[in-house]
């Protein structure tokens, strides 16, 4: 949350400013052209998973959405909040299963429950990887409050994910 | 197909309207019955919150073809043996331990609340130091909900600083301490501990764990004037821990004292007795005085009271006194009113099925009174009724009908829950299992096997040698590599026995290559037998390991030229030829003669002479193999010397 905080001066001064000449900001948007991208490298051996190698604008047609829910929804609630959650969903989980995660992770929420899926590398013995389950789910659901299930397949290697290379 | 099968489940009701309604319709569209119908509307009918929960888990069932859904669906995470089973599943619950740990040590960073109403469970619990304020409100809610260790620290806290108790907070602790013998619980939401803890515990059974002169006599010694209740927790909590003595001693004082306990403090002493006394007729007559004792007092005696005489008669040696007074007591708890429950029909099984004993029927009556009831728990003892149900149907009677009468009980709407624990249900299932492959026709009873194994249960070693006996004793050898696959995926292939049987079947039977559904078998069994020939190498490196004996070898040589690998063939019986000092034993004659059969077919005579080689070194019959070789090649010139040199000049002029 750093970064919100760097900012909050600079858009206080930009609201400040609005106020004063009520003019519009006109650049184009950058996120469009950028997010969700990946630059081709020079010896093509960046490795894209399927979710990678598509560009936002093909969701919806060739993938889905990373994180399924009602919040975006008219009149719904907690939507900046469920953001943020799903944030430290991912990040918890990248940093549980270090080095293990090989593909994006999928937040779902229905009624209570938070249903999180991912693929994993076949890594660490399956003990350790229930091991691992069963404490994911329980500190998630501590921190969210709900329960929390988690969804996961596994592939035995990395490269079994891998779409393309560019 | 899955919902087809589930459709008997719903409530007949609704099927039978949705009939209803549709025939309704055709009457009316042909014109037949314009009479005006009569709607009534069904009362309301209250519903709880979880109601339609429970309609909907009604619908589904245990799959068969998935494992449980404890664990993992992913080919990686499915445990394939008794052993990944219960690690595994213990694994994730260490998992939510470590999480729980994690949240109670770092306790300030969980502090938030998202859930409103704000949900206990997931808040970290209180923690009470030497320093903390106390006082009676917090000390009830700890013993609200149960929270032994932090109460008593409470309670001693209040001691120090002099804060006085109402006796009534002081009997609510004293029960609590009582009910858990000041020890601290395991914790109910850990299931899988549970689940699986019996077979570590069965062992440390018998024998007083009360703990004499602790907190719980002090509280009790503390409470004046001493209440009915008073007398009441603490000899329960001695006869639940088998301070056997003092607590019937205690029961004795309140009777003297003209104290009214209640009915479930004698149950608890009545279950004791086999403690307080030695044979069969001091016990009968001890417990026939309790309940004398309780009639004068006009208590009502319960369920408990019922499974408490049980359990005390089924503590009796002389098997005709447990009998009889077995059957008195059954007639009259029914004039009462007390419905037995799995518990009784429990005890009853063993009173009347014992090992030393006469055959009794009495599981026939059992079945006939509860076929198709639902049962729910409603004493301790009921979760053992299904493994000892199926023990009798085994060991006692031997009789099929009997146990799929019982499986059928097991599978009645939730009766499945009272299964107990994972020990009485593999013990349940090894019964279930070696009593089907004893008494029903193979194929019949791979159909059960299939449905069970290996999801639901997964074969012991002592089963598995049940389950090739019978495949043995029907010559079904077709369904050798399926075991065997099923073997080797258990972790079985390291058990000499097993191995040996299942040899033994596959060279036994020799499949009959002409009749199309045999005509795969040859190769498969070769292929079995050349898996075992590699796991056994394998093994050579492993802490347990299986060693080659002749048998065994010859065996795997047999299987490998029945199924046309005469190259891994000879590769095996070089191995037997180099290491014959060391294996114990030789293969069978048959097995060689077989060899050099293939030999023949193959046109390797050097192989077929190393083999008469080593029948004529090993004192084994050779004239059959050496006419083997004489009429099957045409000998050079050295191969010929060799088989002279071998059995001899005289030979050859026959």
């Amino acid at each position: 949350m750093n970064f919100l905080k760097k900012l909050a001066p600079q858009m206080a001064l930009a609201e400040s400013q609005l106020h004063k000449s009520a003019a519009l900001h006109t650049s184009a948007v950058c996120c469009r052209v950028q997010s969700g991208r990946y630059r081709i490298t020079t010896k093509r051996n960046r490795p894209l998973t399927y979710e990678m190698a598509n560009p936002p604008h093909f969701i919806g047609h060739r993938k889905s959405w990373n994180s399924w829910n009602t919040s975006t929804l008219k009149d719904s609630q907690r939507p900046s909040q469920t953001a943020i959650e799903d944030l430290f969903i991912r990040k918890f989980i990248t940093g549980t299963w270090h080095a293990l995660v090989c593909s994006e992770i999928i937040i779902k929420r229905q009624h209570n429950t938070i249903r999180v899926a991912s693929i994993i590398r076949q890594g660490i013995s399956p003990r350790k990887m229930y091991f691992l389950i069963g404490y994911t789910e329980e500190l998630l659901s501590y921190w969210m409050q709900c329960p929390v299930t988690l969804e996961l397949q596994t592939v035995a290697d990395k490269k079994d994910v891998v779409f393309k290379y560019i | 197909m899955y919902l087809t099968r589930q459709l008997r489940l719903l409530p007949k009701a609704s099927i039978g309207r949705s009939i209803a309604t549709s025939s309704t319709h055709y009457t009316t569209t042909t014109g037949a019955a314009p009479a005006a119908e009569h709607i009534e509307v069904p009362n309301r009918i209250e519903r709880s919150p979880t109601d339609i929960l429970k309609a909907l888990a009604s619908t589904v069932g245990r799959d068969h073809t998935a494992p449980h859904y404890k664990y993992h669906d992913d080919p990686f995470l499915i445990p394939m043996s008794n052993m990944a089973k219960r690690t595994y599943a213990m694994s994730k619950e260490a998992g939510r331990k470590a999480a729980k740990w994690i949240k109670e040590e770092h306790h300030e960073l969980f502090l938030h609340q998202e859930a409103q109403p704000a949900i206990e469970k997931f808040a970290p619990s209180m923690v009470y130091t030497e320093e903390s304020e106390v006082d009676e409100s917090s000390l009830g809610q700890l013993i609200e909900q149960g929270e032994l260790k932090d109460a008593v620290l409470v309670y001693n806290l209040m001691e120090q600083k002099g804060i006085a108790l109402s006796s009534e907070l002081k009997q609510r602790l004293l029960e609590l301490v009582c009910f858990h013998n000041n020890q601290d619980p395991l914790p109910e939401e850990y299931i899988e501990e549970r689940w699986f803890l019996e077979n570590n515990r069965r062992r440390e059974r018998h024998g007083k764990t009360w703990k004499d002169g602790d907190l719980a006599e002090k509280l009790y010694s503390e409470i004046e004037p001493k209440t009915p209740k008073t007398y009441a927790s603490l000899i329960r909590g001695m006869a639940k821990y088998l301070q056997c003595e003092r607590a019937y001693a205690l029961l004795q004082e309140a009777g003297e004292k003209q104290i009214q306990l209640d009915t479930n403090t004698f149950n608890s002493i009545i279950q004791i007795i086999s403690f307080l006394k030695d044979n069969a007729e001091q016990r009968w007559q001890l417990c026939t005085e309790l309940l004398q004792q309780m009639s004068e007092q006009k208590l009502r005696p319960n369920l408990g009271t019922l499974n408490a005489i049980l359990q005390c008669i089924s503590t009796f040696g002389n098997f005709k006194l447990a009998r009889t007074s077995a059957l008195k007591v059954l007639p009259e708890f029914k004039q009462l009113g007390v419905n037995p429950s799995l518990g009784t029909y429990y005890y009853l099984l063993i009173i009347f099925c014992r090992e030393r004993g006469p055959v009794s029927h009495v599981i026939v009556d059992i079945l006939n009174e509860i076929a198709g009831r639902e049962f729910r728990v409603e004493h301790p003892k009921d979760t053992y009724f299904f493994a000892t149900a199926m023990d009798v149907c085994r060991n006692h009677l031997n009789d099929k009908s009997l146990a799929k009468k019982v499986n059928e009980l097991l599978h009645t709407g939730n009766n499945y829950d009272l299964i107990g624990d994972s020990f009485k249900e593999s013990i349940y299932y090894r019964n279930y299992l070696a009593l089907l492959c004893q008494t029903e026709s193979i194929e019949d009873f791979m159909l059960t096997y299939d449905l069970l194994v290996p999801n639901i249960y997964i074969p012991e070693p002592g089963i598995m040698e049940e389950v090739l006996r019978t495949i043995e004793i029907n010559a079904a050898v077709e369904h050798v590599p399926r075991i065997w696959s099923d073997m080797v995926v258990f972790d079985h292939t390291h058990r000499e026995s097993l191995l040996l049987y299942v040899l033994r079947i596959m060279v036994d039977n020799r499949p009959n290559a002409d009749t199309p559904a045999q005509s795969q078998l040859p190769e498969q069994c070769a292929k079995v037998a050349l898996d075992m020939y590699n796991k056994i190498e394998e093994s050579v490196r492993r802490i347990k390991k299986v060693s080659f004996t002749g048998q065994m070898l010859g065996d795997i040589l047999t299987l490998l030229v029945r199924g046309d690998n005469y190259e891994k063939a000879s590769e095996v019986f070089s191995h037997i030829d180099k290491n014959q000092h060391r294996i114990p034993g030789t293969p069978a004659e048959s097995a060689l003669q077989e060899y050099v059969e293939a030999s023949v077919k193959e046109k390797a005579p050097s192989q077929a002479l190393a083999a008469l080689q080593y029948a004529v070194e090993n004192n084994m019959e050779s004239s059959v193999l050496a006419k083997l070789i004489h009429d099957g090649f045409t000998l050079n010139e050295t191969h010929l010397a060799k088989l002279k040199s071998l059995v001899g000049e005289s030979f050859l002029e026959k």
